[in-house]
């Protein structure tokens, strides 16, 4: 019984972790960047929601319509803050080593992180979210219902980015570019624009799901790291570049998180999951769908 | 590199391209001498008084620092994997004489002995899972590696946990002044020899194209492991002697994410693939994070994440390697003058 | 140059092990469900030019990649001065004798050319010694000499990097050159540089074979280049070998003609 109760609030985190590692998996995809700095998204995301939150009601409460209003908002800034700082700064080094690429990204990060702690402080803050009654039995497991609705957000999210890959016009010139640069410029493709809104729209995804972080988890200036490392654990068990891949893989890392948690001890999480990250890139998986992620640039 | 005029027509004036290249051959004949100058500059603070205190403890860790840049460009520059994980060496080497001086009441040196044992064991360990990985996989192996000991290490009692280990009856500052300098010009010593050496031809020629390297007869394994080891080696010195030094050590002092990004930082910035441009690099950036930390307090590290990004996008080479290609930009034209007709002549093409 | 012999047999009773350098006995290789080479057979013998022609996608670079080491053929035998060294990681193969010289011309352009050739010297050995000593004078009187050799002389203390293609390439052989290999791989010499320089290079791999018995096994795709230069030449097509013979045989070879025709 308590092993279920650990996969369902596995479930239940992961789809947050997939969404967040979503975005990330797009950007090494089309633009060949591992973005270090994809958990100061999510991170400035749940700032985002807590602010307006803060505005609108004068505390960070909230009822689950007001706080799911600040979504489409939060979405919103995240795609231009990660629209401009592809343009501005990380365009200018793409193509370039490999290392200066990651560096770069890390600077940003860097950055972001201290800025946030120099405006907001270094103290941790939640979103509380007013259930009349905050959970409901199923089946004998205890399912919170904030956790279901970030649960359900994070799925909204990353359908909607899957769809708008597919269907649109746009999406179609991502995959263009993350397919063929130097072709698809020639089609008459803006490749700067498209990677830009690539990183805009990676940026938005992860914001939003940063908001839902925000009522589950509490958030702080720091904590895009661990998020930052957890979705490259999830892409390159996923594979580059896939959504479904990175969908799976986050409701798998959520699901052993939960597990190790409950199972051991909440503190040996972190620790599990970077083990895992060595693990993998020592086996070096194909990844499930994607293009599977080379090990030699 | 530019050679755009407004930017070169001012420096050119100043410093002809000429004269900073003769002043390069210079410096490279005379490099042992330039060596033993700085480790003499560098003994003489104490004797002229300074002994303890602030200006000390600040110089002390500008040659920690140096130690740090520098151990991580052999890897990272002469090799061309770049870790963002050298700290675990660090940590481990700072956790292995804490608990042998601590809790095992081992002297000092003997410790340090111990804590160098340790760090190379895991060195190769290490070694053996990440060095077969390039580029990307590389650079964040070495970083979840550091995550993950530092998440080990918060969890084990032996290590103290979370909060760490206090150290008493340690040497007084000064020792570790001089410690950190020997250090510094041993390591300053070890690479500059082994960038004359075949070694040292063998790891840039990893770094410029490793697949070129192995067809060419390389064990490429081999070279870049013990490259590794070798930044390890230095890396657990300092390490060793850090947790002495500061009285006191817990999992993010030992294992610090930040000092990380600082001594890549400060290695890019003084020119990477250099003796001279770590060191260089952590002097300066260290004394401005210093300046900017007491002046503006909590601002240093958003300082340190912009200085990171002006200079991956505007001087990738840091201060030497940018000094070295506008000195040598006159090299082609001039001596391959010569080759320059068979040039016209030989190659039209393209 | 005599014709290969048509049956392993035979030719195990015309040559002794120095003679040959270099052996493939049905050589396989596959990715997925395309063969790329399959069951092929060549040999070179010391002091030999042997070229190696096809349109493309005949196999020829997947050929050199399983002589090498860079992949390990399905099937077959890579047999290396008498040495079977078929599962042989790349780097053992190299430093056993083979050299190569890449289509897309690699030398290590963040050093000088200076440095490129020392690197390429063997005598440095891979011992702690040999890895920790710093070149001698008699090594820096080779490098001077070679790039004397190929007029390029001014150009050693210049940042490989910045030489033009052509000169890159030259330098490239000229490495080769100081490592003396008991087999030299060429990947497509001609691509890319002028006919002058073209002429130089041909002239430069002549002397090399007059006067060094350099034994040389060529890919190229300039026909000119290669029946000049060589004695005898394999053909390729869709992986298999539907040719071998001298310059002149082949290019009277119905099959090859059809092939390359075939293709277009």
């Amino acid at each position: 019984m308590a092993i279920a109760q650990f996969v369902v609030n596995g479930l239940l985190v992961g789809a947050l972790f997939a969404a967040v590692a979503v975005g990330f998996a797009l950007i090494w995809g089309v633009v060949d960047i591992i973005n270090l700095a994809h958990g100061e998204m999510v991170m400035l995301g749940g700032y985002t929601a807590y602010w307006l939150l803060s505005i609108a009601t004068g505390t960070a409460e909230g009822s689950v319509l007001l706080f799911l209003a600040t979504i489409p908002v939060v979405v919103g800034v995240l795609f231009v803050v990660g629209y401009a700082l592809q343009r501005t700064l990380v365009s200018r080094v793409i193509g370039t080593d490999i290392f200066l690429t990651l560096l770069v990204t890390f600077g940003i990060s860097i950055a972001i992180q201290q800025l946030a702690i120099q405006a907001w402080t270094a103290n941790p803050r939640s979103i509380q979210v007013a259930f009349a009654d905050p959970s409901m039995a199923v089946g004998g497991l205890v399912v919170p219902k904030m956790k279901l609705v970030a649960f359900a957000g994070a799925i909204v999210l990353t359908a909607i980015l899957y769809l708008f890959l597919q269907r649109t016009r746009t999406g179609r010139a991502i995959r263009a570019v993350s397919q063929n640069p130097e072709a698809a410029a020639l089609v008459g493709i803006d490749v700067e624009h498209t990677r830009a809104v690539t990183f805009g729209i990676s940026s938005a995804v992860a914001g939003g799901a940063g908001a839902f972080i925000a009522t589950i988890l509490n958030i702080q200036p720091q904590m895009g790291l661990i998020y930052t490392l957890k979705s490259f654990v999830i892409v390159v068990f996923g594979g580059v570049g896939s959504i479904p891949g990175a969908l799976t893989g986050g409701l798998l890392l959520g699901v052993v998180e939960e597990l190790t948690a409950g199972l051991v001890s909440s503190q040996w999480t972190l620790a599990v999951s970077f083990t895992l990250l060595i693990v993998l890139l020592v086996i070096k998986p194909k990844g499930l769908f994607g293009t599977g992620a080379d090990n030699e640039h | 590199m530019s050679t755009d005029p407004d930017t070169s027509g001012l420096l050119r004036s100043i410093l002809p391209p000429e004269r900073l290249d003769r002043l390069f051959d210079l410096c490279g004949a005379h490099g042992w001498k330039l060596i033993a100058a700085g480790a003499v500059v560098g003994a003489l603070p104490p004797v002229f008084g300074l002994r303890e205190g602030y200006m000390m403890t600040v110089l002390s860790e500008m040659f920690l620092f140096a130690i740090l840049a520098l151990s991580w460009d052999i890897v990272g520059g002469q090799t061309g994997y770049p870790s963002f994980g050298n700290m675990a060496f660090f940590g481990i080497g700072g956790y292995a004489t804490a608990i042998l001086v601590k809790d095992a009441a081992i002297s000092f040196p003997i410790a340090m002995v111990g804590a160098v044992v340790a760090v190379l064991v895991f060195a190769a360990v290490n070694g053996l899972i990440v060095l077969r990985l390039r580029g990307h996989y590389f650079a964040i192996a070495t970083l979840g590696i550091l995550l993950a000991i530092q998440q080990v290490t918060r969890n084990l009692d032996i290590t103290g946990g979370a909060s760490g280990k206090i150290l008493f009856d340690v040497p007084p500052g000064i020792v570790f002044y001089y410690f950190f300098l020997a250090v510094l010009v041993v390591e300053m010593a070890v690479v500059y020899y082994l960038t004359q050496t075949r070694f040292g031809f063998i790891l840039n020629a990893i770094r410029d194209d490793e697949g070129k390297a192995t067809a060419m007869g390389f064990n490429t394994t081999y070279y870049k492991t013990a490259a590794w080891m070798l930044a390890a080696l230095f890396t657990g010195l300092a390490g060793g002697a850090y947790g002495l030094f500061n009285t006191f050590l817990d999992p993010q002092t030992a294992y610090n994410g930040a000092w990380n990004v600082e001594l890549i930082a400060m290695a890019l910035m003084g020119g990477t693939g250099t003796v001279a441009g770590p060191v260089i690099g952590a002097f300066g950036l260290h004394t401005i994070i210093e300046y900017v930390e007491s002046s503006f307090v909590g601002w240093q590290l958003v300082l340190l994440g912009a200085a990171i990004i002006v200079t991956v996008i505007r001087f990738p080479k840091g201060v030497v390697g940018t000094l070295r290609a506008y000195a040598n930009e006159m090299d082609y034209y001039e001596r391959g003058g010569m080759a320059a007709t068979d040039d016209e002549e030989v190659t039209t093409d393209e | 140059m005599s014709n290969t012999p048509e049956t392993d047999d035979d030719h195990a009773a015309t040559a002794t092990a120095a003679d040959t350098v270099l052996r493939t006995e049905g050589i396989t290789k596959r990715f997925g469900g395309l063969t790329a080479v399959n069951d092929v057979d060549v040999e070179v013998h010391e002091g030999e030019i042997v070229g190696l022609i096809g349109p493309n996608g005949a196999g020829k670079s997947t050929l050199f990649n399983c002589i090498t080491g860079t992949l390990t053929a399905d099937e077959g035998r890579v047999t290396l001065q008498g040495e079977d060294v078929t599962d042989w990681p790349e780097y053992k193969i190299a430093r056993a004798g083979l050299g190569r010289m890449f289509q897309e011309t690699r030398i290590f352009g963040g050093m000088s050319v200076r440095k490129n050739l020392l690197l390429a010297a063997q005598e440095g050995g891979a011992d702690i010694g040999g890895l920790l000593r710093r070149p001698d004078d008699s090594l820096m009187e080779r490098t001077n000499e070679l790039l004397d050799y190929v007029d390029l002389g001014g150009l050693a203390d210049t940042r490989a990097g910045r030489l033009s293609f052509g000169q890159q390439k030259l330098i490239e052989f000229v490495m080769e050159l100081m490592a003396e290999p008991d087999l030299l791989l060429m990947d497509e010499p001609a691509g890319g540089i002028n006919p002058t320089m073209l002429e130089n290079l041909i002239d430069y791999i002549r002397t090399a074979n007059d006067e060094e018995e350099a034994t040389i096994f060529l890919i190229e795709h300039n026909m000119d280049f290669v029946m000049e230069i060589a004695d005898r030449i394999y053909v390729l097509a869709h992986g298999e070998r539907i040719a071998t013979g001298t310059p002149d045989e082949i290019q009277h070879n119905q099959h090859v003609i059809d092939a390359y025709l075939g293709r277009e």
